[in-house]
């Protein structure tokens, strides 16, 4: 017992020990925004959204169109070029900040749509195998730990490296990549949850299963584990990027990180900015959402322990 | 020895600085028992970890002074104050299960911490030294238990063992807190014997912190009364109890339930219908046996238990931990299927009514348990939760069932501002209070109530109690009351049975069990429990040893035989079933056999 | 000695459920996706009677559940097949052949491939769990003891960024400063150790982003237990109880990420690594085997990964039960 929960015992009054505010998600986003780096990762982020989406539309440099005389230009560029060539120009004259920009764009719109993905595939199969139980639960605990044992790039090459992969097929993998992990975390926290009394009540007052399920476990569980899945969207932005550098991401002309890096590396010595300056751009964006899910998970935990 | 001298703890806790205990002083002698009584947030346990040294921030010692053989433990360097802690000093806690590494074996730790505390002595000379101790504290088998994890130890025996722990170094005082909470009833009085018995030994001083009066009034030769952080009054045990200088402490020992002198407000029934009937109820438990590749643990949580609630009256169901009491809830409230037997709702046998079937019969009994904060789902507004019965079951308009809820909300005490709120501000006794309101939704006949009141102080008890009988009024509803609280029992139910290991040994009225028991359990019982009143009879023939055997090894013929004082040869052979005593009580004892009087038998074997 | 063994058959016959279903998926997945490999691996200008029949000698025209068993038979004897690709003195076919190269004895066989790659990925994943072990352990433990205080804010913020730096982006970096600009380390393929350390260093950041993470959550969560407390109490100094019960506890949760997660995610990033460094191990292997389509490569490699992702977990759970015997796997 720590001395605060002795000042609670001292405090005569149960109810200090319980959390204000509504329920665990709420008090999870009270408590990130607390901290400082919360803050600054989606004030950052915010940022870089925006840019991302509007940038491609308000600005007339082109992301795609050659300029050859235009060609390996470094930063800033003092001498040589009609527009501001922020992050200097790749190999065939194109904009670099332009180019980052929309591969900033698709990295993030495939992130999310994966993680929303696997998050509604691995916690509704997680939900059911865990409140069913036995026989439902251990054929998808097995299909998980199969699925588990598959590295994501093998997957990936095998399934991506045949046909042309769209933005669909990437999605897809990585849902099928990502879903064991949210199906297992949701079993086990719906296991846990299953046990509290008031799942009890509601089974003495004649609820059916499914309501059970559907009206208080999925609504007490869920949130924590919403939040925390931010940081999978950095994780799934990063898959895509090393998809793009193998190749079997979106393909060109359409510009995606992993595809400027790639075509970098071969002009390193002499243009390096290619390669760095874009990487750099995914690296401060990846750092902002981990700024921002490390600061909900922290804080779920804080909760969790408050509490437990 | 040890003198306490205005000692005072102050708590800062967001930005504001609270005092917690104000100008304490009190002399601890040598070999002496001192008691220290308050209720929960009088600052006993802050006291008790003053005392060892346990302080840290955000509580902080701001005056006085504890001296010890001459130095002001609060003063010494860092240094000094480590090393009396352990040695000359010693806690027990109130979390028994959790003060030893679970990784590591009892045995070892305790050798571990000796060997802290007296570099010089050799791991052989340890651990024998902690194995006489282990007997001495009647640990059955104690070189087998000193092998053994934290995990396998009961709670009982675990507090024996971190006695061992805190005697081992022969410490000059020992600082007890609250170390009778967490255990059964008859473990806790043998527990108490036992530091009375050590305390000769080892010339222990020991200051023992409670919030119960009648454990103090067993162990303690001094009392200090502990009143929101100052002392109300010392004096010696007996004098308090009898002549009480302080209007608080009355207050105090007025407040104690009393059980032979109890008020008792039960209802009698209302005519000779069963509302419900169990008959050779049963069920068991598999667990994983680690031994064997495949093999499995029976365990028998409840074995062949019969009885008859009567319309209208408050049936008492009582026992210790381990005796099935829960599964018996579970069982009667359908939550689980019974593997034998059959239960009877006004005259219906719901025993296997499908999920369909049993969903309208739901409307007729309904069960309160006992946790106040989880059982209140965080995630509905309080409204909604009253009416979520009416919900499930259907059949009126949504208006209807908010109305309804209001209404019962008004009868149960809750205000109905709270309706659109979320039950996170509200207190134990209000969660409760949300309780009752959504089973009362339902209007149900027969209520079970699982030990609904033990997580309340007793001013709400009170309160609840008081509701309950007016609710019983008015919708005429029957209770069955589970719980191990014998006092709380007594004042309110009509008949009452006491379960031991799966099976109900004694069914008798309110009066007959408490002042002519029937049975050897009870006598134990009603001995181990803390009382300050004087009890009928003579206690200490019916003092139990030992902890009840594991539902897994149920010892052939009488269950109890392995602990019961007056256990003869028949009972290890013969399995009693529930004799009659008297015209309307049972009792499962040879010594109570009907070959020595008329009268049937009355539940068959099973 | 009944419970290892209890324990230990019971988890071998799980683990060879899991296997075999990864490699079913993993073969299915193979066959039905759409594009027919017989095109890549003879290349586009072959004419189709040709095609045809290296398909069907190559056992690529039978139904899946059928090829499915020859390769099942074929495992029971403990041979992982030829591959479609390399001959045996190590060439690709690509695009031509003659009469008898797709005959067994002139192919490589998968378990010699294997076998050559194997020992230089192996030196690379040992390296660079070195690396992760001497970053992450003491920034870990320190922010594990400090919780509150800059110790744990300096772990977070590194192991914050270490998880931003893309692994791709960061081995292009190392090459350029360390190798191209500072020519300090060699960076593509393999003439000798120093080519292992960059790549390894890659893998350690990647690594202990995750490995001071879980440290330092571990130790702090073992920190508050009431025995700790308690434990000074009794008598024992800090350090007695950090040392002997802390880090024992702490290691339980760590024992379930060094083994099962850090492999996990070894597996995975060894390949892209050593694609990106032209490193002669198992990852660049099967990259390259994908996309030339070399079935009997692929498989067996997915196999022995899962495999030993399986062994893994048996591992470490059965560590696990010893060290703390409440758990119950």
């Amino acid at each position: 017992m720590t001395a605060v929960n002795l000042a609670a015992d001292s405090a005569a009054d149960t109810a200090v020990s319980h959390p204000k505010g509504t329920s665990l998600g709420a008090n999870m986003l009270r408590l990130a925004w607390r901290s400082m780096d919360f803050r600054i990762g989606l004030f950052v982020f915010g940022l870089l959204i925006t840019l991302s989406v509007i940038g491609p539309f308000v600005s007339n440099i082109s992301a795609t169109q050659f300029h050859i005389m235009e060609r390996f230009l470094p930063p800033f560029p003092m001498v040589g070029s009609r527009w501001p060539h922020i992050f200097g120009t790749d190999e065939l004259g194109r904009d670099l900040f332009m180019r980052s920009l929309i591969g900033l764009r698709n990295a993030l719109a495939i992130g999310v749509t994966s993680v929303i993905g696997m998050f509604t595939l691995g916690c509704a199969v997680g939900l059911v195998a865990g409140y069913f139980g036995r026989w439902t639960d251990i054929i998808l605990m097995r299909l998980t730990d199969a699925q588990m044992s598959i590295p994501v790039i093998i997957m990936a090459i095998t399934i991506l490296g045949v046909s042309r992969p769209t933005p669909a097929s990437v999605v897809a993998v990585l849902v099928l990549a990502g879903w064991p992990v949210y199906a297992r975390v949701t079993r086990s926290v719906g296991l846990a949850e299953r046990q509290k009394e008031y799942v009890r009540a509601a089974k003495i007052l004649g609820a059916s299963d499914i309501r059970i399920m559907l009206l208080h476990i999925a609504p007490n569980i869920l949130p924590p584990i919403a939040f925390v899945a931010v940081l999978d969207i950095a994780r799934m932005m990063i898959f895509e990027a090393i998809f793009g550098f193998i190749g079997i991401g979106i393909q060109p002309p359409t510009p995606t990180f992993g595809t400027i890096i790639a075509s970098g590396t071969q002009y390193l010595i002499n243009a390096w900015w290619i390669t760095a300056i874009p990487g750099l751009l995914l690296a401060i964006s990846l750092g902002s959402i981990n700024l921002v899910g490390g600061a909900l998970e922290r804080a779920r935990n804080q909760l969790l322990q408050g509490i437990g | 020895m040890l003198k306490v001298r205005s000692l005072s703890v102050d708590l800062a806790v967001e930005g504001r600085i609270r005092p917690v205990l104000a100008d304490i002083s009190f002399d601890l002698h040598e070999r002496e028992v001192f008691g220290v009584i308050g209720e929960s947030g009088s600052g006993k346990t802050v006291l008790s970890r003053a005392l060892v040294n346990w302080i840290s921030p955000p509580l902080s010692i701001t005056a006085g002074s504890v001296e010890y053989h001459g130095s002001n433990l609060l003063s010494l360097p860092a240094a000094e104050k480590n090393r009396l802690n352990g040695r000359e000093i010693a806690y027990i806690g109130a979390n028994p299960g959790g003060a030893l590494d679970p990784t590591l074996p009892v045995g070892q730790q305790i050798v571990e911490k000796l060997r802290a505390v007296e570099p010089k002595v050799s791991t052989r000379e340890a651990k024998r030294r902690v194995l006489s101790l282990l007997e001495a504290v009647r640990i059955p088998s104690a070189s087998r238990q000193f092998d053994q994890f934290p995990f396998q130890f009961s709670g009982g025996m675990m507090q024996r063992a971190l006695i061992v722990d805190a005697l081992v170094s022969n410490p000059a005082f020992l600082v007890a807190d609250n170390i009778t909470q967490p255990l059964d009833v008859t473990v806790a009085a043998q527990i108490l014997r036992l530091l009375r018995e050590l305390q000769n030994d080892f010339r222990t001083a020991i200051v023992f912190v409670s919030s119960s009066l009648g454990f103090i009034h067993e162990i303690a030769d001094e009392v200090l009364v502990l009143k929101e952080g100052r002392v109300a009054e010392q004096q010696p045990t007996a004098m308090l109890l009898r002549q009480p200088r302080d209007a608080y402490t009355r207050q105090l020992i007025k407040d104690v339930p009393r059980i032979w002198h109890a008020s008792v407000k039960a209802p009698a029934a209302t005519g000779t219908t069963a509302i419900l009937t169990v008959r050779n109820v049963a069920k068991s438990y598999q667990a994983r046996d680690r031994r064997f590749i495949f093999g499995h643990h029976q365990i028998r949580a409840v074995r062949g238990v019969s009885f008859e609630v009567m319309q209208g009256e408050n049936f008492g169901i009582v026992g210790e931990s381990g005796c099935g009491k829960s599964t018996l809830s579970r069982l009667l409230s359908r939550l689980e299927p019974v593997d034998q037997g059959q239960i009877v709702f006004k005259g219906k046998d719901v025993t296997h009514l499908s999920r369909r079937a049993l969903l309208s019969l739901r409307k007729g009994f309904q069960l309160l348990l006992q946790d106040p904060y989880n059982a209140v789902p965080g995630h509905f507004h309080v409204g909604r939760t009253i009416e979520e019965p009416l919900l499930i079951h259907g059949g009126l308009r949504r208006r209807e069932v908010r109305e309804r809820a209001l209404a019962v909300m008004s009868e149960v005490g809750l205000s109905q501002d709270l309706f659109h709120k979320l039950p996170v501000g509200l207190s134990a006794g209000q969660r409760q209070r949300v309780n009752i309101a959504r089973a009362m939704m339902l209007d149900p006949e027969l209520l079970i109530l699982d030990e609904t009141l033990s997580a309340l102080d007793q001013v709400e008890q009170a309160k609840l109690l008081d509701l309950f009988e007016k609710i019983q009024k008015r919708h005429k509803v029957t209770y069955i009351y589970i719980s191990h609280d014998l006092a709380m029992v007594r004042r309110v139910c009509t008949r009452i049975a006491v379960m031991y290991l799966g099976r109900v040994v004694e069914l008798a009225g309110n009066h007959s069990l408490f002042f002519d028991p029937g049975h050897p359990y009870t006598f134990a019982l009603l001995s181990a429990v803390p009382a300050i009143e004087d009890r009928p009879y003579r206690t200490e023939q019916y003092l139990l040893e030992g902890e009840p055997p594991d539902p897994i090894d149920i010892p052939p013929g009488c269950s109890f035989r392995t602990r019961c004082p007056m256990a003869f040869d028949r009972c290890a052979i013969d399995d009693p079933w529930l004799y009659r005593r008297g015209p309307s009580n049972l009792s499962a004892c040879h010594l109570v056999d009907p070959a020595a009087r008329p009268g049937g038998r009355l539940s068959s074997p099973p | 000695m009944i419970f290892a063994l209890n324990f230990l058959l019971r988890r071998l016959a799980q683990g060879a459920v899991i296997v075999f279903l990864v490699a079913f998926l993993v073969f299915t997945l193979l066959r039905v996706v759409p594009g027919d490999p017989i095109r890549i691996i003879l290349g586009p200008m072959t004419p189709p009677s040709v095609m045809e029949q290296t398909a069907r000698e190559l056992g690529l025209r039978d139904p899946i559940p059928i090829q499915f068993v020859h390769y099942l038979e074929q495992l029971a004897k403990g041979n992982l097949g030829h591959s479609f690709i390399r001959s045996r003195q190590g060439g690709s076919t690509g695009g031509s052949r003659g009469l008898t190269t797709f005959e067994s004895q002139n192919r490589a066989a998968v378990s010699t491939l294997i076998l050559n790659a194997l020992p230089y990925s192996l030196q690379l994943a040992a390296l660079g769990i070195g690396f992760t072990i001497l970053i992450a352990f003491p920034i870990g433990l320190a922010a594990g003891l400090n919780a509150g205080r800059w110790p744990e804010k300096l772990a977070l913020y590194i192991s914050s960024a270490f998880v931003s730096l893309p692994n791709i982006w960061l081995g292009v970096v190392f090459i350029l400063l360390f190798s191209a600009r500072a020519g300090w380390l060699p960076a593509i393929g393999y003439k000798g150790f120093s080519y292992t350390i960059l790549p390894a260093l890659v893998l350690a950041v990647e690594l202990s982003a995750v490995a001071i993470r879980a440290i330092s959550v571990a130790i702090a969560n073992a920190l508050i237990e009431n025995y700790v407390d308690v434990g000074r109490v009794r008598g024992l100094s800090r350090w007695q109880i950090i040392r002997r019960h802390v880090v024992r506890n702490a290691s339980i949760p760590l024992l379930n990420l060094f083994g099962v997660q850090v492999i996990g995610m070894l597996l995975g990033s060894l390949f892209v690594v050593e694609y990106i460094f032209n490193y002669p191990g198992i990852g660049l292997l099967t990259i390259n085997a994908v996309f030339e389509r070399d079935f009997p490569v692929i498989q067996a490699i997915a196999i022995l990964a899962s495999a030993i992702l399986v062994l893994v977990n048996i591992i470490v759970d059965f560590v696990a039960t010893n060290v703390d015997r409440r758990l119950q796997y």
